[in-house]
């Protein structure tokens, strides 16, 4: 496969390995930018392993990943991060207070800023000043996605987000990937939910297995249209 | 002769003793009879032996000697404190550097203000305090970051996604783990002499010094164990932060702790004699 630079993200005969597990199996394919692309397939099928080698928090065993037609090891790895956000399945709150759980990723921010962000995950910008604690697992997951968002990151990378939401917080959610992507981000998304597939996704991979089985996808114009 | 200390004969009728522990286990049917008696001839071996290498690093080793001495005590507690992590990447290394700086840093300074005497006689003991201090200090540290490495992975890993570097990442999960390390040395020290008598003022007292004198041995020792294990806590968190993670910031996987691999056997209950019968 030739390296392409008009590519989001390349993957070229990427294997990657646990032990004697084979968790990926000489996956090739094209992620394009400006786009939403999914990542489905069965529970276990390297679907989360595809996504934490897009910013690096694993590492093929053989095989190259390339951004904008470079290696991944190329670029320096905490800018990179910077760059590619990654929000996982399960909200993980790592301070106490909402303010500062916002500016975990971004330290400057200020409270309008704060407030902002949480406006753009339909959160109240009451909540700046409530304690991490008490919240829901739908207000947590946004406000792990806001504390993402705050970075400025140019790639979304969405692990399952809205699996365990009740439905108005998955349309949230789903809201942000729509605004992130019009205002000319990336996003990959694991999901399952075919629907929410057929909602926001421009490119569907298909994984089975650890291999690519399926790469369907539709002209990014069409599908704005749609949604 | 010091009358304090026992004579040979004395140490033989010493023997009653573990006739008597010997005694017990076999009244109470716990099968330990064997292994009280071979625990208790090799402590009287193994100290007879060390007895008589110490004589002969005392006599003729000189400090080369002592140092000698010294740096094999801190290989041993090095591999007993890397056991205790052993799923951690290099264990070893790590709990030896981390036991190897305390007791350096340690001794050095009490060399170097001169509040011990450079003699073999006194850097053995006082450096084999030290190493012990050390080897606990870095093994209850390597076992809590490894724990807390395992536990907090989602959170550790949430911090890289944002960018941060390793060691700000990791850097709540090393403090607790340096606090919970540094609390038993804290905790002696706040209540030395009130439980029990400790070591070196015991052994001063039996051997006939006053006991004004004997505390001021003590207090030093209080405050070297302080810093020992500190300073090894401190350079086993350090190290075994950098070996957690690799050159692209990335926590390495962990395998369990051996230990905790014990604890999570199933369990296998004997058999009942007369089970699945009425």
């Amino acid at each position: 496969m030739t390296q392409d630079s008009s590519a989001l993200f390349t993957l070229d005969r990427v294997t990657v390995r646990r032990g004697a597990a084979l968790l990926l199996d000489e996956v090739t394919c094209r992620i394009p930018a400006a786009a939403c692309t999914a990542v489905t397939g069965p529970s276990g099928t390297g679907k989360t392993t595809l996504l934490r080698l897009l910013n690096r928090l694993d590492e093929p065993d053989s095989g190259l990943v390339c951004l904008h037609g470079q290696p991944l090891p190329g670029f320096d790895v905490l800018a990179l991060r910077h760059q590619i956000a990654l929000v996982g399945q399960a909200p993980v709150l790592l301070t106490g207070r909402v303010l500062d759980e916002l500016r975990t990723g971004a330290p400057d921010l200020d409270r309008d800023q704060a407030a902002a962000l949480l406006g753009q995950v339909s959160l109240p910008a009451a909540m700046l000043t409530r304690s991490t604690t008490g919240l829901s697992g739908g207000e947590a997951q946004r406000l792990c996605l806001a504390r993402d968002l705050a970075a400025g990151p140019e790639v979304l990378l969405l692990d399952e987000p809205t699996s365990a939401l009740d439905p108005a917080s998955a349309q949230a959610v789903e809201q942000v990937a729509r605004s992130f992507i019009a205002a000319g981000g990336s996003i990959v998304i694991v999901s399952h939910d075919a629907a929410q597939t057929s909602r926001i996704v421009d490119q569907v991979l298909t994984l089975h297995a650890g291999k690519l089985t399926a790469e369907r996808a539709r002209p990014v114009a069409s599908l704005r249209e749609g949604s | 002769m010091n009358p304090a200390v026992p004579t040979w004969a004395g140490v033989a009728a010493s023997l009653a003793l573990v006739a008597l522990a010997v005694a017990v286990a076999a009244r109470q049917r716990l099968h330990l009879a064997r292994e009280i008696t071979i625990a208790a001839a090799r402590a009287g071996a193994q100290l007879t032996a060390v007895g008589a290498v110490l004589l002969l690093v005392f006599t003729h080793g000189g400090l080369v000697g002592a140092f000698g001495w010294l740096t094999i005590m801190v290989l041993i507690a090095g591999q007993v404190a890397a056991r205790r992590a052993r799923g951690l990447p290099r264990a070893l290394p790590v709990a030896t550097g981390a036991i190897a700086a305390g007791t350096a840093a340690t001794v050095g300074t009490l060399l170097a203000l001169g509040v011990i005497s450079p003699q073999p006689r006194v850097v053995i003991p006082v450096g084999g305090m030290v190493v012990s201090g050390a080897m606990a200090a870095a093994a209850v540290t390597l076992t809590r970051l490894h724990d807390e490495a395992a536990a907090a992975r989602p959170a550790i890993e949430a911090r890289l996604c944002l960018g941060m570097p390793a060691d700000r990442a990791f850097a709540p999960h090393l403090h607790a783990a340096l606090r919970t390390a540094l609390i038993p040395a804290i905790d002696s020290t706040k209540t030395v002499g009130l439980i029990s008598l400790p070591g070196a003022m015991t052994g001063l007292i039996l051997a006939g010094v006053s006991p004004l004198t004997a505390i001021r041995y003590q207090i030093v020792v209080m405050y070297m164990l302080l810093a020992a294990a500190a300073l090894a806590a401190l350079t086993a968190a350090r190290l075994a932060g950098r070996a957690l993670f690799d050159d692209a910031h990335r926590l390495r996987p962990l395998p369990a702790r051996t230990d905790e691999k014990r604890r999570a056997a199933p369990v296998r209950l004997p058999a009942r004699r007369g089970a699945g019968t009425r």
